[in-house]
């Protein structure tokens, strides 16, 4: 079971990752006007 | 006064870092700047923006601001005891659902500056409600909290993995090393959720300790912290006291459950506030203002004055109340009225200000601005509604305090008292206790409720003065209609004259309207308006407007009267109103009459119809379907009165009433045990609004800020009446239920954590869970109003045209 010694560790690592990406995603205002993307086909421009 | 106009001078706030810290620099990090963004505040021009005088001579003024950092009832508590420590502060009044405060304060004794700085002593921040930035820090704030969210939600669902075999293996299964590993890996993710997601929890239980006040995040960070220290200690001495367990899966749970019901309860916030905000945002900056030269000059919306001629562009929003002078357009005035449609506007309309212009390019000519306008009325009259206190809520927040004093020793009695079997089990029982006896769902039951029903019907086209009045309204069993302007519509027709011999019928009624136009009754405004209109064909307008009345006073339900001076002659003494008020003869016929007399006896009588509202019988139809008894008073003659009732539908109807009699009625029914509610049109039954249990003020015409009533119908339409009711029953099912939830739910919970029966995961799961569970109850109060079917056919064909 050594190789848990990699792979604990690794998953936390890939914690952080994802929390990375979110934090990305969340500071660019992607989670502010959820309807807004689904509205734009109906615009005319 | 003005709402938003001077953003563009006064940039208030300093940008905040978008750090965790924030929330504990709050006090230290920016005393100068701070300082010298509140003393712009000082100045009259500046605090009139976010302010408005008191209407009682006092000299006060009664500012709106907005509170950031505060959670709950009890740092309401906190919040108005640091303002009323200041000197000049006159009264205080918090609304803890939506943050929002109103402070009335004596510019001889204190300024803006003085006491917004008390509040930052405490780590509050108070920023003037009606500042364009306020938008922008809530966004900030949602930002922030979703942030905060996803790290405890990320984190959370990891170590709840690194937790799993601990739950399923048997004991010796898994090797010390691997069991290691998998607690290091959990301490690792807790972090985060600790010292960043916790972040608001530790600063403001930290505030409290500080001022030695007690406030609903003392205990659960007080648990988080606790849960923490155990926990670290049993990954990093396995062998120690605390060694068996580590319960970081709880602590992550715990957080993020209680983040998710904060969260939540912003949104609702936000969706309620989110009506008032957009007719506080309504007015432009800047407008075209056309010069001496006949050219158009871009000047700041603070500058326009009564008189100024304005160009509005569609797309534009009118920033003040005016009338058309040239242009044809489609105007959208759902947020003040309530009106779905859009109605057109042609040269001589009037517009309101805080209406969209849809269509074409209009020239307007301004006729109110700022706090007169009715859109700065509406805007003042909902913000007041949104910090009064319901009943419930009040008591609730009295108990908030010492129920918590009482859970803090609570806990601190079973740790010592489970200490002597297991040091680690003791700690976590009392933690079990802190965190589930959390008053929150308690707090947010009734103000939630009710805010989120105001924010609906605001979006209806009605306004809540009073969020009691729901309550009341919830069990009402009467409704009284007054007759003119609420059963029927408010525009009457003159369809016949009778004069006094050699008196000719134009004579009487430019007579008639120089007494008239001071009154704001739908017959002296039919009157001035058919004058008008008279006068207007024959191009006699300017002459009648310069039939001017002096001295004219109204005797409320009977008449008015004054002197009338015309050229060169003397004086005349005028009375218009009923026949008794005339004595005048009374003439056959079930219309509406009212007279015209001098000094010498009958002048005239003029014959009014007016016309049923169309959507009046499908109401009344609607409402004694509810169970309601339905009954009208009114001041006419009985009549013009039974024929209006018949044509309805309602048995009993009451005329020749005046004010005193109407409530001397309305007493006798409350004697009997009836909760009454009255409708009318607001203007000329007061006293009698005021005695109801419930009042409701129609019409269009009504100056907001002289109503008694707890509703106000915007968009002078009937139907929504139905909806309103419908709406407080329900509201107050919802707040019942979550009362008896919150209270059955700690009821039930405390004996178990005290037992020791309740793990801290569970506890966290149901405290977190029954908040929840308020607020989404209370979500569902938000929607719109749906149209009663009964009305449907007829409400849409009554749109103004």
């Amino acid at each position: 079971m050594d190789i848990l010694y990699l792979l604990i560790p690794l998953s936390v690592a890939l914690v952080f990752f994802i929390l990375a990406g979110l934090w990305w995603a969340i500071h660019r205002g992607q989670f502010e006007d959820i309807e807004a993307e689904g509205e734009r086909i109906l615009r005319n421009d | 006064m003005s709402y938003r106009w001077n953003m563009t001078q006064v940039n208030v706030l300093p940008d905040m870092p978008d750090a965790p810290a924030d929330f504990l620099a709050g006090q230290a990090a920016l005393p100068m700047q701070g300082a010298d963004r509140l003393t712009l505040l000082d100045d009259p021009q500046e605090w009139a923006a976010f302010s408005l005088p008191e209407q009682d001579s006092s000299g006060c003024w009664s500012s709106s601001v907005v509170f950031e950092g505060m959670h709950c009832a009890a740092c309401a508590i906190t919040l108005e005891d640091a303002l009323r420590a200041v000197p000049g502060v006159a009264s205080v009044q918090i609304s803890s659902a939506s943050h929002r405060a109103r402070v009335v304060w004596s510019p001889e004794q204190t300024r803006p500056s003085e006491w917004m700085q008390s509040v930052e002593r405490f780590g509050y921040k108070a920023i003037p409600a009606n500042d364009a930035h306020a938008h922008e820090r809530r966004r900030q704030e949602a930002r922030r909290m979703v942030w905060r969210l996803s790290v405890a939600a990320m984190c959370m669902m990891q170590v709840m993995m690194y937790a799993t075999p601990a739950y399923l293996s048997q004991p010796g299964e898994i090797s010390a090393e691997s069991m290691h590993l998998l607690r290091w890996a959990s301490w690792v993710l807790s972090l985060p959720v600790v010292f960043f997601s916790c972040a608001p929890f530790f600063a403001s239980a930290w505030r409290d300790l500080r001022e030695r006040q007690v406030s609903m995040d003392l205990p659960v960070a007080l648990g988080m912290v606790v849960t923490f220290v155990v926990s670290s200690l049993g990954t990093f001495e396995p062998n120690g006291p605390f060694g068996a367990e580590v319960y970081f899966d709880s602590l992550t749970m715990f957080v993020f459950f209680l983040l998710l019901g904060r969260w939540l309860e912003l949104r609702l916030r936000d969706r309620t506030a989110g009506a008032l905000e957009a007719v506080l945002n309504r007015l432009p900056d800047s407008v075209r203002k056309r010069q001496p030269n006949g050219t158009w000059a871009l000047i700041s919306i603070r500058r326009l004055a009564v008189g100024d001629v304005i160009e509005v562009l569609p797309g534009e929003a009118f920033a003040g109340d005016g009338r058309v002078l040239s242009g044809q357009t489609q105007v959208d005035e759902a947020l003040l009225t309530g009106e779905s449609l859009p109605l057109t506007r042609q040269a001589g309309d009037r517009v309101i200000a805080g209406s969209h212009n849809l269509s074409g390019t209009l020239e307007v000519q301004i006729e109110q601005v700022g706090a007169s306008t009715r859109y700065a009325q509406i805007v003042a009259l909902m913000e007041n509604a949104s910090v009064s206190k319901p009943a419930m809520a009040l008591l609730v927040d009295r108990w908030a305090k010492p129920f918590l004093v009482a859970v803090l020793l609570a806990s601190l009695g079973s740790a010592i008292y489970w200490w002597p079997t297991d040091p680690a089990r003791a700690l976590m029982v009392a933690v079990a206790v802190l965190i589930v006896t959390c008053p929150c769902a308690l707090s947010l039951a009734t103000p939630a409720a009710m805010l989120a029903t105001a924010g609906a019907l605001a979006r209806s086209g009605v306004l809540v003065r009073r969020l009691e009045a729901l309550q009341n309204l919830a069990s009402i069993d009467t409704v009284i209609f007054d007759k003119t302007g609420t059963l029927t519509r408010d525009a009457l027709q003159v369809v016949r004259t009778h004069t006094r011999s050699g008196v000719r019928p134009e004579q009487a009624l430019a007579w008639a309207s120089s007494l008239a136009r001071h009154s704001l009754h739908p017959v002296s405004r039919a009157l001035w308006s058919e004058a008008r209109q008279q006068a207007e064909a024959v191009g006699e307008l300017p002459a009648l407007e310069a039939l001017l009345a002096q001295k004219v006073s109204e005797q409320a339900g009977q008449g008015v009267c004054g002197l009338l001076c015309s050229n060169g002659g003397a004086a005349v003494s005028l009375r218009l109103g009923s026949a008794a008020f005339c004595q005048a003869p009374v003439f056959n016929g079930h219309h509406l009459q009212v007279s015209l007399a001098d000094d010498s006896g009958w002048l005239a009588t003029f014959e009014l119809a007016e016309e049923v509202r169309s959507e009046a019988a499908g109401v009344v139809q609607a409402l004694k379907e509810m169970g309601l008894t339905l009954k009208i008073l009114s001041g006419d003659g009985q009549a013009a009165v039974t024929q209006v009732a018949q044509s309805v539908g309602i048995a009993d109807a009451q005329g020749g009433c005046n004010p005193q009699d109407k409530l001397q009625a309305l007493k006798v029914w409350q004697a009997q045990g009836h909760k009454v509610a009255m409708v009318g049109d607001g203007l000329n039954d007061g006293p009698v609004l005021a005695g109801a249990d419930v009042s409701f003020a129609l019409g269009q015409a009504l100056p907001l800020a002289q109503s008694k009533a707890d509703f106000v119908l915007m968009g002078g339409q009937l139907g929504v009446l139905v909806s309103t009711v419908l709406r407080s029953r329900h509201t107050l099912r919802v707040v019942k239920q979550n009362l008896v939830w919150a209270a059955f739910y700690n009821a039930a919970c405390v004996p178990l954590a005290l037992m020791g029966l309740l793990p801290a995961w569970a506890a966290g799961l149901g405290m977190a869970l029954s908040s929840l569970l308020v607020v989404l109850n209370a979500l569902r109060l938000a929607q719109g109003l749906s149209p009663v079917p009964a009305l449907q056919s007829n409400t849409s064909q009554t749109s103004p045209t």
